[in-house]
């Protein structure tokens, strides 16, 4: 019987957020999850994928068919009471299926947004984990090493994640297209929104140096001023201080505007019309769109930022195109690895039924002789060893060697002329 | 043998054209771009060599020559130019303007060149600070261009592949500013060493010929603009009053060569 790979789970296209969360596998109860999982008839080697939008098993099973019916039962116990929802939302894949599924997971293109960088570090984690329980042999050593090495190659042969998806990162893109480098740069949050937090991150880690925040409530300013190491002032000496920010984004809550044309352009005069980058997060809008057409400063409202994000959601998908590609190729060629392998429990076998012979005939001799002498049994037992040996170690070595080309039909002689698969052909 | 070689550049021109173009509207590698103008520019620079060589520095006095001259220097300038900044889209704009400028000088016969200056070292001293200063001055316009076409992608919703391809505001106003400056001194330069060479061949250094009246002011617009961006005439403006001072420049060049020409031309 031989082992096969498959992947049997819940995953983003198979099944709603809600169920996904529910089978989630936190991380302390990973190793036990992994125990039992182990613990399956026909289980060799386990690992399981637990992240927002997937809770997957990868095994290495024997005698597939039986084993998924084990795995299945399995995630039904596991979860008693979502067990009718969960047997109905599970997918399986197998073989070939099952490896392109891990490589595609961990190139991220099975991933809800293409191209983002968690999941494989996710996978990692995955990985490290089934190891720490010990429930991974050579297959998934290899099969996982492999996936990390399609993923990295799909990131540098490919634009996938390239560019800019989430809008605080296209408002980053969009600094990047105004500005030669963000790293002199100093930026002034106006109120405290979320979505202006998060841009104010993304500038800072993109080298911003210095970041200014001010509040219609100074309590407020100080706050997440100390939260980014930066300085709170007064709102209402806003217009003192706008010259000084080459970046400033507006993420307030505020009926009016909190900036019109003509602050924008009193602070420009003051800093000698060097460009400003302005981003407009709030809604209702914060900057009045008048500043568009002041000279030298570049307005995005939220609309902009979400226009371009998309834009580059679009690219990403053409861009993996290409990765299938990629993928394609290197399911084939574990594949081929794969199939080499069977050699091991070929050669097993093949000596296990020389040596049962073996066993057998010397026993059937020894019984017909009038006396028992243990010397001879001695003699006989290794000149027969020896004989075995000696036939046995041309085929062995051409098994091992010619493990590429025309190994399957070497494999195969070889379990037809010693008669290792007595009831079935085998089959491909 | 010079006119087959004008060919050859020419077709290497106008493929790496192409080439600059699918780099910026279609993502295709910068790589075979910048490998066709190298080949353009050296198959380029065996016409001028050749024709310096049969007829000295005087043979680059018809209009056609020297825009040829001047393209070279372009293309040269912006080869050295963009290992270190990949402006890939100043090379989309030198391309087809070596290709013009290769095509003019295949066309147009060689007409009778300035005997009167033959011999003078003062010539290949003039000759070199001028042509290059023109180069110059023509890469920063093209930044110019740029300038304003990314500023205007900025202000309405930037979308596309050009977009992206083209490269930041600042780096754009940078490079004019150093553009300007270089190909203003290199100008200067062109008309001290043309009024030395005057001296040297008429007698009088300067006798108010169209061609030095149309240097003087160009040269004072160029001067006009350095000083404007020292009380922050930068971006947008700075573009705009390159762009302008390029075309009084070219309109000079061209109808002084071709209307006035004077002693100085033909």
């Amino acid at each position: 019987m031989e082992a096969e790979l498959v992947v049997v789970g819940v995953n983003h296209r198979s099944a709603p957020v809600e169920l996904r969360e529910r089978l989630a596998v936190a991380s302390p109860d990973v190793g036990s999850v992994l125990t039992r999982l182990a613990r399956q008839p026909g289980v060799d080697e386990v690992m399981v994928l637990s992240t927002c939008n997937r809770v997957e098993v990868l095994s290495l099973v024997r005698d597939a068919d039986r084993s998924i019916e084990h795995l299945f039962a399995f995630f039904a116990e596991q979860w008693p009471q979502d067990a009718p929802a969960v047997t109905q939302h599970l997918v399986v894949f197998r073989g070939r299926e099952a490896i392109r599924h891990v490589f595609r997971v961990a190139a991220a293109l099975d991933s809800l947004i293409v191209g983002e960088p968690q999941i494989l570090g996710q996978i990692k984690q995955a990985y490290r984990d089934a190891v720490q329980a010990g429930t991974v042999g050579v297959v998934l050593h290899r099969c996982l090493h492999k996936a990390f090495a399609v993923a990295k190659r799909i990131r540098s042969e490919t634009g996938i994640g390239s560019k800019s998806v989430s809008v605080s990162s296209a408002a980053v893109e969009l600094a990047s297209k105004v500005f030669e480098t963000l790293e002199d740069k100093a930026a002034l949050l106006i109120g405290a929104g979320t979505m202006g937090q998060l841009a104010a991150r993304h500038l800072l880690a993109h080298g911003v140096r210095s970041l200014m925040v001010t509040n219609r409530s100074f309590h407020r300013a100080l706050e997440v001023a100390r939260e980014f190491r930066g300085t709170a002032l007064p709102f209402e000496e806003l217009t003192r201080f706008l010259h000084v920010a080459d970046v400033v984004i507006g993420s307030a809550a505020a009926e009016d505007f909190v900036l019109g044309a003509p602050a924008v352009r009193e602070a420009l005069r003051n800093r000698k019309f060097r460009p400003m980058f302005l981003i407009d997060l709030g809604v209702p809008r914060n900057f009045d769109p008048e500043i568009r057409n002041v000279d030298s400063v570049y307005l995005f409202d939220i609309d902009d930022l979400a226009a371009v994000a998309q834009e580059n959601r679009e690219a990403r998908q053409r861009e993996a195109v290409k990765a299938e590609t990629i993928v394609e190729a290197e399911v084939a060629a574990f594949v081929r690895w794969l199939r080499s392998l069977q050699t091991v429990p070929t050669i097993v076998a093949l000596r296990e039924r020389v040596e049962a012979i073996r066993r057998s005939e010397v026993d059937k001799l020894i019984s017909s002789l009038p006396s028992t002498n243990p010397e001879l049994r001695q003699a006989l037992e290794g000149m027969t060893r020896r004989l075995v040996n000696k036939i046995l170690h041309e085929p062995i070595t051409h098994l091992k060697k010619d493990s590429a080309r025309h190994h399957a039909l070497y494999v195969a002689a070889a379990r037809r002329l010693f008669g290792m698969d007595p009831e079935e052909e085998e089959g491909e | 043998m010079t006119q087959a070689m004008l060919l050859l550049a020419a077709g290497a021109y106008a493929l790496a054209t192409l080439m600059f173009l699918l780099h910026l509207l279609a993502g295709k590698s910068r790589f075979y771009a910048q490998a066709c103008l190298g080949i353009a520019a050296l198959s380029h620079a065996v016409t001028l060599a050749t024709r310096v060589g049969e007829l000295g520095f005087r043979g680059l006095a018809p209009l056609p020559e020297q825009l040829s001259a001047i393209a070279w220097l372009a293309v040269f300038v912006y080869l050295l130019f963009s290992p270190r900044a990949p402006v890939a889209v100043l090379g989309a704009l030198v391309a087809p303007l070596g290709w013009v400028a290769v095509l003019s000088a295949y066309a147009f016969e060689v007409g009778p060149l300035p005997t009167t200056s033959s011999d003078n070292v003062w010539l290949p001293i003039h000759i070199a600070p001028a042509l290059l200063g023109y180069a110059v001055l023509v890469l920063a316009a093209f930044l110019s261009l740029i300038y304003l076409l990314q500023e205007s992608q900025l202000k309405g919703r930037p979308r596309g592949s050009l977009f992206r391809r083209l490269p930041p505001l600042e780096t754009l106003d940078h490079l004019n500013h150093r553009f300007v400056v270089w190909g203003f001194v290199l100008f200067t330069l062109g008309i001290v060493t043309g009024a030395v060479l005057a001296q040297r061949t008429w007698g009088s250094m300067w006798s108010w010929e169209p061609v030095q009246i149309w240097s003087l002011v160009t040269w004072l617009m160029y001067a006009g603009l350095l000083q404007a961006r020292t009380v922050g005439w930068r971006g947008r403006r700075a573009a705009q009053l390159t762009i302008a001072s390029f075309v009084f420049l070219l309109a000079s060049f061209v109808t002084v060569n071709l209307f006035f020409p004077g002693r100085h031309g033909m």
